[in-house]
């Protein structure tokens, strides 16, 4: 259908007024504020960083310098890598894998009972009990896990008391607060993918399979959770990508030596000055959590279609 | 057998620890929001007060990034809304082969990091305000304008995911019924397709709002130089936090409740008022009272009496007797701190080691505590403990302390390790 | 005020699909007029193109002698009638009846008059103010007629309206549903897969294979004189044979059968006459086939009685016939005693030529 044809016929489909709002609104949305910024960011992120002054004249070229920083550093030598911006990258990768699978570990049984062993009314009432502590602020959310796990906090009184330490353990520095923040933080993300998933599954085929005597891991391991595929994947790809993205808990939560890469991006933005080199890693974040889901639908061989909220 | 009851334990105990994991850090945090310790902290529990409720409503960095929020949620409700609306309209008209794109593309928002959303919306504008030449404080550098919009595109993708599912119920045969009977299409859409939107609209309007007004990775970004609710809680990070954040998240908890009971009233007389309409229609007859009766919940007065009633109780126990209890505390913990000072002086003078010794022992735990702001009272935690651990309270953080009352008093105990100030500590026994 | 409704050669394609072939049709202003045929068959594109929401790709429509093309559904004097009714259900029953006036401007008086007036024609008065989850099914149906009837079209097009309810009140809703159309006078457009309902409502029926129209006649044509053998077998039974034309006089045809010679009437002409050695179709209705055992007829048949049927007003017989071993089915009128035969026995059955069609070979309904 040629583009004149096709525009004739969705005014006459829609009527002059209601066609322009159609028209106008998505227009604006799709170009001016998801495509547009994005592709500005590109540029932006392989120019140079120029006072306003200098734009525009000759000092204005396209340059890889940011991305080029982000591996090899300020110190121009070949050989010699920039391994702290690199090292937090990369270790920000790791703990959203690992944030993750902690997640998936205990959400998965948790959305399964709640599915399939929980009764009725009680299941139902436990499962919206869940959505409670979201309504709550991420960052009070934060906070609270920086109280608990403060030296005033509940956790060091409660091991102080049970005479497992005898001075109060600093959490921070090791980032088991952090972790934990940041597991709390997505739960329901997690949980929920997984308990639609699991909820659809006709609980006979479970049965059939334990009537044929399978064990409760070969039961879970070929019947539950390829079954569970979409939502897994799902939440999956939720966590991580608000993990490796998350500022707010490692703001709140993360020692010295557990800067997130998000921080790092935070910190050209602010007190480093350079919005380009900014944008140049906020890119890098965004092709890896794009990497990311690609990578997760070809492995749990998933469409796009997972995004149910 | 008994492995499957050993199976059924194990699972009642991982549910458990799992909700225990889920509530236990609001549960504490709140609690944590009625104890007058300057820290919030939930043990020791010093005296029940509701100060940090006042607290919070004197914050004036906060109330104006309330204020944002509240301005900047409404400003998304706004635009977000009708946006979804016409995303989700228009995948039902794109063609085959290009919804697949279309939905990719105004989903994606939905799927890119906060942080590079809000980078994005400010460097286009920015580059945008070059373009024309602009100032910096013209809109395109206007934090809350830019807060507005880079939140909008994401949020209008939610709002479309919402329109999407209502309008999958709708059966688009009475759109063309109303065409046929003559209406334009303006008058079809305001007319059958909209009435039927509306508790759509409602819930988008609402999930835009909250999701609004909770965002911080975004607006962080774009906020420039306002602020919002969260951006002002962010940074209390480095100010240092008192139990008025505790007070936040309790004033949250309890409106959420409010309006999650409010919301559940709503359902059940909607339900009542169907039932009773069907009741009539199919010919039974009920009386006024019957009907009344559907209408005036038992368990709605019941809530709401309760409510109205832990709010008085908290209220009034949070006012009365405060001031004494804090007093009442103050004078406790110099007295066990005299206490220990006494039992120290006739330690030291019973062993007759040299001070020097002594105050070696003490003196490497002593700087490192104070170092990090604390009372001192540590130094009786060296190698020599003086057996004092129960009551002993727990080690500060290292940030800036508003304990005024400790203040005088942590100097004081300082000196005491200062071999110097020996013939001192007589004096200022208080 | 009604209006003639005209197809003329009239082609709906959709990319390489065809869902109406070379249509054309006239449709007399005031006539209750059926499109018969099976799903799929593409009756529901024609009204679909008559009331505005498609334009044909090739062709024209015309209503009351004005040619349609690019005239919106909401401009034609047309008023369809949707298969799921499509009644609002966040109106009342009166104001689903007055939209049609609600949309033109109509104060609110104006518009419950009436809405009260045509409650009164179709029979629920005082029910206006229920919403319409709280009528039944026969109930909305009406309130349906009645939102359509609001808008004064000049012709009513109704899609399959009677398919969802059960028998009994698909039964009563026939003949209220003539009787409307009687007593407002405007052209009806129905569509069905239905036969019994084609048959007993319509002036005319139109039946429809697969975008085709095969036949157009009132219901004694399409039912005793069909020119197709889809119509033959789609409308009411039908017992086949099929064999080789020996001889065609233009009024009756001899066809040599696995069964003998059977003779039967031709109502081809043109190309489609049979001519000799072609290969034909000879059907007769059940209730044609009688008991020949004592001679009496010209067209004769062996067959063992497999079964018999008691309906109360009929016994249906099933049989196979000899030699050829296939089905053949007969209706007798209950008289008070049985049939006279055993299941099991082997008879003898005749008919009468007049009673017969030969027709050229050619598709069948399904489940024939």
């Amino acid at each position: 259908m040629n583009p004149a044809n096709y525009l004739r016929h969705f005014f006459q489909k829609n009527g002059m007024t209601l066609g322009l709002f159609l028209l106008v609104a998505v227009t604006f949305w799709m170009f001016i504020l998801i495509i547009l910024p994005q592709l500005f960011m590109v540029d932006f992120s392989l120019s140079r960083n120029l006072p306003p002054a200098e734009l525009g004249g000759p000092q204005d070229v396209m340059t890889l310098e940011h991305y080029k920083f982000m591996i090899y550093g300020s110190a121009q030598e070949a050989g010699s890598y920039n391994t702290v911006d690199l090292g937090v990258f990369v270790r920000t990768l790791l703990a959203a894998l690992f944030v993750t699978i902690f997640d998936l570990a205990i959400c998965y049984p948790i959305a399964y009972y709640l599915a399939k062993v929980a009764h009725g009314g009680w299941g139902r009432l436990m499962v919206l009990s869940l959505i409670v502590p979201f309504w709550v602020n991420e960052i009070l959310r934060a906070f609270a896990f920086r109280i608990m796990f403060g030296s005033a906090g509940v956790i060091n009184a409660f091991l102080m008391w049970a005479g497992i330490i005898d001075q109060p353990y600093d959490f921070i520095p090791n980032n088991i607060a952090l972790y934990a923040g940041l597991g709390y933080a997505y739960i329901l993300l997690m949980i929920f993918p997984l308990y639609n998933a699991i909820e659809s599954l006709d609980k006979n085929q479970i049965e059939a399979a334990r009537d044929m005597g399978a064990s409760w891991l070969h039961i879970h391991r070929r019947v539950v959770i390829p079954f569970a595929k979409p939502g897994i994947s799902s939440g999956c790809t939720m966590v991580f990508m608000l993990s490796a993205g998350a500022l707010a808990a490692p703001q709140i939560l993360g020692g010295p030596s557990s800067l997130w890469f998000t921080q790092i991006i935070y910190q050209w933005f602010n007190t480093g000055g350079n919005w380009p080199r900014g944008s140049a890693y906020a890119i890098i974040l965004l092709a890896s959590t794009i990497l990311f889901v690609l990578l997760v639908m070809k492995v749990f061989k998933v469409k796009l279609g997972e995004i149910a909220k | 057998m008994m492995a499957d009851r050993l199976r059924k334990i194990f699972v009642i105990a991982f549910v458990i620890m799992f909700f225990a994991y889920l509530f236990g850090p609001l549960i504490l945090m709140s609690v944590s929001a009625f104890n007058s310790s300057a820290f919030p902290r939930v043990t020791p529990f010093e005296c029940f007060t509701v100060e940090w409720f006042d607290v919070l409503a004197r914050d004036a960095t906060l109330m104006e990034g309330l204020r944002n929020s509240l301005i900047i949620g409404f400003g998304v409700m706004l635009i977000a809304v009708p946006m979804g609306l016409a995303g989700a309209l228009m995948l039902t008209q794109v063609n085959q082969r290009l919804r697949p794109w279309y939905y990719t593309i105004v989903i994606s928002p939905i799927l890119i990091p906060g942080v590079v959303l809000g980078i994005s919306t400010l460097v286009f504008w920015d580059r945008l305000g070059v373009m024309f030449g602009a100032g910096y404080d013209s809109i395109f550098y206007n934090g809350i304008f830019l807060t507005i919009v880079g939140q909008s595109t994401f949020i209008a993708a939610y709002s479309m995911l919402v329109f999407i599912s209502r309008l999958q119920r709708f059966e688009s045969a009475q759109e063309e019924a109303a065409l046929d009977l003559g209406a334009t299409n303006v008058q079809a859409f305001r007319k059958v397709l909209l009435p039927f939107l509306k508790p759509a609209i409602g819930s988008a309007a609402v999930l835009a709002f909250l999701a609004s007004f909770e965002n911080y990775n975004t607006t962080v970004f774009t906020i420039v130089s306002e602020s919002t609710l969260t951006t002002v809680l962010a940074s209390k990070v480095r100010y240092g936090i008192n139990p008025s954040i505790s007070a936040l998240a309790v004033v949250i908890v309890v409106l959420t409740l409010f309006g999650a009971v409010f919301y559940e009233i709503l359902q059940r007389r909607e339900a009542a008022a169907t039932k009773a309409s069907e009741a009539v229609a199919r010919g039974e007859t009920t009386s006024r009272a019957q009907q009344a009766a559907l209408y005036a919940d038992p368990a709605v007065i019941i809530t709401l009496l309760v409510f109205l009633a832990g709010f008085g109780t908290v209220y009034f126990a949070g006012t009365m007797g405060v001031d004494e209890c804090k007093i009442a505390v103050k004078e406790e913990k110099l007295q066990r701190a005299a206490e220990r000072t006494k039992m120290r002086q006739s330690l030291e003078m019973f062993k007759g080691a040299a001070p020097g010794a002594q105050t070696g022992t003490a003196a490497p735990g002593a700087p490192k505590e104070r170092a990090k702001g604390t009372e001192g009272y540590e130094g009786v935690f060296a190698p020599g403990n003086l057996g004092t651990g129960s009551d002993t309270p727990p080690k500060e953080e290292e940030k800036k302390e508003p304990e005024k009352i400790e203040s005088p008093g942590k100097s004081q105990f300082q000196n005491i390790f200062d071999p110097a100030n020996l013939q001192q500590q007589s004096g200022s026994k208080n | 005020m009604s209006a003639d409704v005209e197809l003329k050669d009239v082609w709906i394609k959709f990319g390489d699909f065809v869902a109406a072939r070379d249509v054309n049709i006239t449709i007399q202003g005031g006539e209750f007029f059926s499109f018969l045929g099976p799903s799929g068959c593409g009756k529901t594109t024609l009204l679909r193109a008559v009331s505005g929401f498609l334009e044909p790709s090739e062709g024209t429509v015309s209503i009351g002698g004005q040619n349609m093309a690019g005239i919106g559904p909401n401009k034609r004097p047309t008023a369809l009638i949707f298969q799921n009714l499509a009644l609002f259900p966040l109106m009342a029953v009166w104001e689903n009846i007055a939209f049609a006036l609600e949309v033109r401007g109509v104060g609110k008086a104006g518009r419950r008059k009436k809405a009260d007036e045509l409650l009164e024609l179709i029979a629920l008065p005082d029910q206006g103010d229920k919403m319409v989850h709280e009528l039944s099914g026969g109930q909305k149906q009406r309130v349906a007629i009645a939102r359509a009837l609001a808008a004064e079209p000049e012709v009513l097009l109704l899609d399959e309206p009677l398919s969802a309810l059960d028998l009994k009140l698909r039964q009563h809703m026939r003949t209220e549903l003539r009787a409307i159309q009687q007593r407002v006078g405007i052209t009806f457009i129905y569509i069905t897969h239905d036969q019994g309902e084609a048959l007993t409502m319509s002036d005319n029926v139109a039946v429809m294979r697969e975008g085709v129209i095969e036949q157009v006649g009132d219901g004694t044509h399409i039912y005793d004189r069909p020119t197709t053998s889809f119509v033959a077998s789609f409308v009411g039974e039908n017992n086949l044979f099929r064999g080789r034309v020996a001889q065609a006089d233009g009024q009756y045809a001899l066809v040599d059968t696995d069964v003998g010679s059977l003779r039967a009437r031709t109502t081809t002409d043109g190309d489609r006459a049979l001519n000799k050695g072609d290969s034909a179709f000879v059907f007769v209705r059940p209730e044609s086939l009688k008991f020949a055992n004592g001679g009496g007829h010209e067209n004769t048949v062996e067959a063992r009685i497999a079964q018999q049927e008691f309906e109360g007003n009929l016994w249906q017989v099933h049989l196979d016939v000899a030699k050829s071993g296939h089905r053949v089915s007969m209706s007798l009128v209950n008289d008070g005693q049985n049939i006279g035969h055993e299941t099991g026995a082997n008879v003898t059955l005749g008919f009468n030529p007049d009673l017969a069609v030969a027709l050229p070979e050619g598709p069948l309904a399904a489940g024939e």
